[in-house]
């Protein structure tokens, strides 16, 4: 009898061993796969919810994953973390003009503190705080990866025709109703926007991008834990710690110097595209078109322009013309122009198609030279 | 009988030459930092250690992180590889068998002497930084959370702990691992060697964006969330996975090695 | 004390222990004989529970193995296939471990009986020496000793007294006798007749994992019904004896007839000189080697 019985026994504890296993492994799976409950908002109803929800009072984590490597050169490196990476988000909103938020490293984080025009950067490895008032125009940073910031901004001009509801998915444990941004014009290269709503305080939850004839998401950024409750004040404060260096910064980015210390000024229709209104329209930096059809462009100097050339030309599936050098990265499409003694090279970027592109150049060309 | 594993690890010279081993590398570094005054690049090198020149007293923390990646899973596995392993090759197992002593038992003794031993040695580098990082580092105290808030020493002291009794949990899987590959082969060395391949493993493909999808589940994912300790609030979202995910390994290679042990036929 | 029904451990297509049943009576000294790789040290597995029956079954101490172990096993030492100790640690120490590891062990009488045991198998001198400083035969008499440490009423031995000198092996002897006087069963497994033949009241022999052989030492050497004589003078007691003489090898004659005294008196009456006679008796190795002869159905093999 012992040895059938220890026989029987041996199996039993590996199935028992298995069971466990499999119960583990697919526990993540099976709560990803329970169904969310839908609510009936339509879609511009929740369109209008996620527009006036600026000033809901919020902290959470998120997480942002972007798919796109941007092939370029260091002046930009921020960037290519932040649309090639993956980024840890912690934030703290009381409002649009109180708020904090830390990018998370392994060994260290950068917060940003924003109160009233002002940000105060922190950076741990550094032991620096560096205070700037907000420019006209900068480069994106981390917080605009943020599902609010990003599903308010894409949505923004959003019409009624152009959005869509799609099925509810479970997000930081809320049951999301979902809103689908299918642009209508034809010149943009972003195929749909994805963004899911928490349906009592209109925060955009999760946000999708997905560039034209891509099945995965170009951009993809995620509240994995959320409240809806005011931060502490103490939460969003910063008093720099002693022995900390601190400094003011006047011009934080590229693209900011640009704006302010280029040599030319951009037009105000580029490709059929007008020139945005809500940023400054007296800057060299040019920012056009409208909803997610955008388009930015900016004279720039040789010493930025060279490098930035020879890493474009490098890049894999560029194509070069006489209308300069053409690289696409998902979405987002890239045009050095060539320089020379009486013109200076312009960058354009976008979201837009190379032919939007390829007439933005035409149109630059013809900006009449100020030598600076 | 968890009590007899308890002395018999700490009677083994071997336990207290690896202590010393774990304990050259840090105070190495600080020798070295002390001399040439030279900080690790702001974003490189191991967590706290380019804040460490100004404040020595954060060197415990910086200890932990030089060792945590390599030294300490190394000691971790060839301890626990040796565990069943290293009874049955010496004969013994066999004799502790026989007393009887249950052989559920036995596995549960010999995780709670390897943890005991983690935890041993965590303490006793975390002692020998904060003193070698008093004598030869900065004295200009820092006290700033990664956050950039004020913490007070006592907030230090106790997040030092919690990081300490973090790390030491974290070494829950590799320690797992190692007792269940010590169980299926006599050999100690094959089951430390085999435990560590799954180290590598999991640390090479915690650098791959492609093994995305294994990420949550490989053992190294959130060894340096102790930093998380250090932010101000802290966060515990990481450090939670990652408890959960070493309990996950406990019960699971516990679960096959006591599967596998217990119904084994004992012929060393 | 022992019992097995039918025990059998195969190892893939290897059948290394056949149908073996066991009977281990209390008061035995038995010995269980083999030559090496005939499933000795199996079979002593299986009845400790270190290794598991493919079919059959253990009765130790009338406890089920391996599940009753734990009622079973305090009551019994053992030593397996050779001694082993933490080498660092001194023989006490070791001792002392084994004794608190699992139930059994009373810590307040451990000192004491650690004394004794080193005492009874003769290390009480080096008893604080670590282990890796011992001979060979110090390290099988530390195994010896941890055996004994907790007065088991059964002795399982796998061959102590391997790698002892004569006087040792002589010393071990005589502390398994002065055991088994005082009510230890023991069993003891080994490869040497000699040892068997000298200590044990009863055998049992393993041949290629069968058991072939399985009785009381003293039934197996119970005189055959023979005599033996030695004379100088064959052709005169092959004259007066003439046809009861059986075999013949030199002065050695084996002639049929139990008893002795009878058959001295008619030699010595008729003037043929002895000198030697006694009943005949099987060696133990006469027997063993018959029964494993026939185990194998091998033919033409004899001595």
């Amino acid at each position: 009898m012992s040895h059938d019985g220890f026989a029987v026994r041996a199996w039993q504890r590996w199935l028992a061993v298995g069971l466990g296993l499999a119960i583990l492994l697919s526990l993540p799976s099976v709560l990803g796969a329970l169904p969310a409950a839908d609510s009936d908002v339509g879609a511009t109803e929740l369109l209008e919810q996620v527009r006036d929800s600026g000033e809901v009072p919020f902290s959470g984590y998120a997480e942002s994953v972007g798919g796109l490597q941007l092939p370029v050169t260091r002046d930009f490196t921020d960037l290519v973390d932040l649309f090639g990476e993956r980024s840890r988000m912690r934030v703290w909103w009381r409002g649009s003009e109180d708020w904090r938020m830390d990018t998370l490293s392994a060994t260290g984080e950068t917060d940003l503190f924003h109160r009233a025009g002002a940000t105060l950067m922190w950076d741990y490895e550094d032991n620096r705080a560096t205070l700037s008032s907000d420019p006209d125009i900068r480069l994106p940073r981390t917080a605009d990866l943020l599902p609010t910031e990003l599903g308010r901004r894409l949505l923004s001009e959003a019409t009624a025709e152009e959005v869509t509801r799609i099925p509810p998915i479970r997000v930081a444990g809320r049951d999301a109703p979902g809103l689908r941004l299918q642009p209508a014009d034809s010149r943009t290269t972003v195929d749909r926007v994805d963004v899911w709503v928490d349906p009592q305080s209109g925060l955009p939850l999760r946000v999708q991008v997905h560039g034209v004839g891509s099945d995965t998401a170009a951009l993809t950024s995620t509240f994995l834990e959320l409240t809806v409750a005011p931060p502490s004040e103490s939460d969003t404060s910063f008093i720099t710690p002693t022995g900390a260096e601190f400094r003011f910064e006047d011009v934080i980015d590229v693209a900011a110097a640009a704006d302010q210390f280029a040599p030319a000024v951009a037009p105000d229709r580029l490709a059929g595209l007008d020139r945005r209104t809500d940023e400054s329209t007296v800057g060299a930096l040019g920012a056009y078109g409208r909803g997610v059809t955008l388009l930015a462009a900016v004279p720039i100097w040789d010493e930025i322009s060279r490098p930035l050339r020879d890493q474009l030309e490098a890049t894999p599936g560029a194509r070069i013309d006489e209308q300069g050098v053409y690289v696409s990265v998902g979405p987002l499409g890239l045009l050095l122009t060539p320089g020379s003694r009486e013109q200076r090279s312009w960058l354009i970027a976008g979201t837009v198609t190379s032919q939007t592109l390829a007439d933005a150049a035409t149109d630059v060309a013809r900006i009449p030279v100020a030598d600076g | 009988m968890i009590a007899v594993e308890l002395s018999k690890m700490l009677r083994r010279p071997r336990t207290w030459v690896t202590i010393l081993l774990l304990n050259a590398l840090p105070t190495l570094v600080a020798v070295l930092l002390a001399v040439t005054d030279l900080g690790p690049r702001p974003g490189s090198g191991p967590a706290f250690l380019s804040a460490v020149l100004a404040d020595g007293t954060l060197f415990p923390l910086a200890a932990l992180a030089i060792i945590l990646p390599l030294f300490l899973p190394i000691a971790v596995a060839v301890f626990a590889g040796d565990s069943v392993a290293g009874e049955a090759q010496s004969g013994t197992l066999r004799y502790l068998l026989v007393r009887p002593v249950g052989r559920t038992r036995l596995l549960v003794a010999k995780l709670v002497s390897v943890i005991a031993f983690v935890l041993l040695a965590v303490v006793i580098v975390a002692a020998t930084a904060y003193v070698v990082g008093s004598l030869l580092l900065g004295d200009q105290p820092l006290a700033a959370s990664v956050s950039g808030t004020t913490l007070t020493p006592e907030q230090v002291a106790v997040r030092t702990v919690l990081a300490i009794g973090y790390i030491t949990l974290s070494m829950l899987g590799v320690a797992s691992i190692a007792l269940l590959l010590s169980t299926l082969t006599d050999s100690p060395l094959a089951a430390a060697l085999g435990a560590l391949a799954f180290l590598i493993a999991s640390s090479l493909l915690l650098t791959l964006d492609a093994a995305e999808v294994l990420q949550p589940y490989l053992p190294t994912r959130y060894w340096l969330s102790f930093v998380d300790l250090f932010r101000d609030p802290i966060f515990w979202r990481d450090i939670v996975r990652g408890i959960g995910l070493q309990a996950v390994y406990v019960v699971v290679l516990l679960g096959a090695a006591w599967a596998n042990f217990t119904t084994k036929d004992v012929t060393s | 004390m022992i019992r097995t029904r039918e025990l059998t451990k195969r190892y893939g297509s290897i059948l290394a222990v056949d149908g073996v049943s066991l009977d281990v009576r209390a008061g035995d000294i038995y010995g269980f004989l083999g030559a090496n790789g005939s499933g000795k040290t199996t079979t002593v597995r299986m009845i400790l529970g270190l290794v598991l029956a493919t079919s059959g079954e253990v009765q130790l101490l009338g406890q089920p193995m391996p599940r009753g172990g734990r009622k079973a096993l305090p009551q019994v030492g053992a030593l397996v296939e050779g001694p082993a100790a933490y080498a660092h640690l001194s023989g006490r120490a070791n001792l002392a471990l084994l004794d608190a590891m699992g139930a059994g062990g009373v810590r307040r009488t451990r000192q004491g009986r650690i004394d004794a045991v080193l005492e009874q198998v003769g290390l009480a001198e080096v008893g604080r020496r670590p282990v890796k400083a011992y001979s060979l035969g110090m390290r099988q008499r530390l195994g010896l000793g941890a055996a004994l440490l907790r007065q088991p009423r059964l002795l399982v031995l796998d061959e102590p007294t391997n790698g002892l000198d004569p006087q040792g092996i002589r010393e071990i002897r005589e502390l398994l006798q002065h055991l088994h006087a005082n009510g230890t069963t023991v069993f003891l497994s080994s490869h040497l007749l000699a040892e068997v033949e000298q200590l044990c009241t009863r055998v049992g022999v393993l041949d290629r994992g069968r058991l072939v052989l399985q009785e009381d030492l003293a039934d197996l050497q119970a005189p055959t019904g023979r005599t033996v004589v030695h004379t100088p003078d064959y052709d005169r007691a092959h004259a007066l004896l003439d046809g009861r003489i059986e075999q013949r090898d030199g002065d050695r004659l084996v002639v049929r007839g139990a008893d002795p005294a009878q058959l001295n008196a008619m030699l010595v009456s008729d003037g043929i000189r002895v000198t030697e006679l006694g009943p005949e008796r099987r060696t133990l190795e006469q027997v063993v080697l018959a029964a494993t002869d026939t185990s194998s159905h091998q033919v033409g093999v004899t001595r």
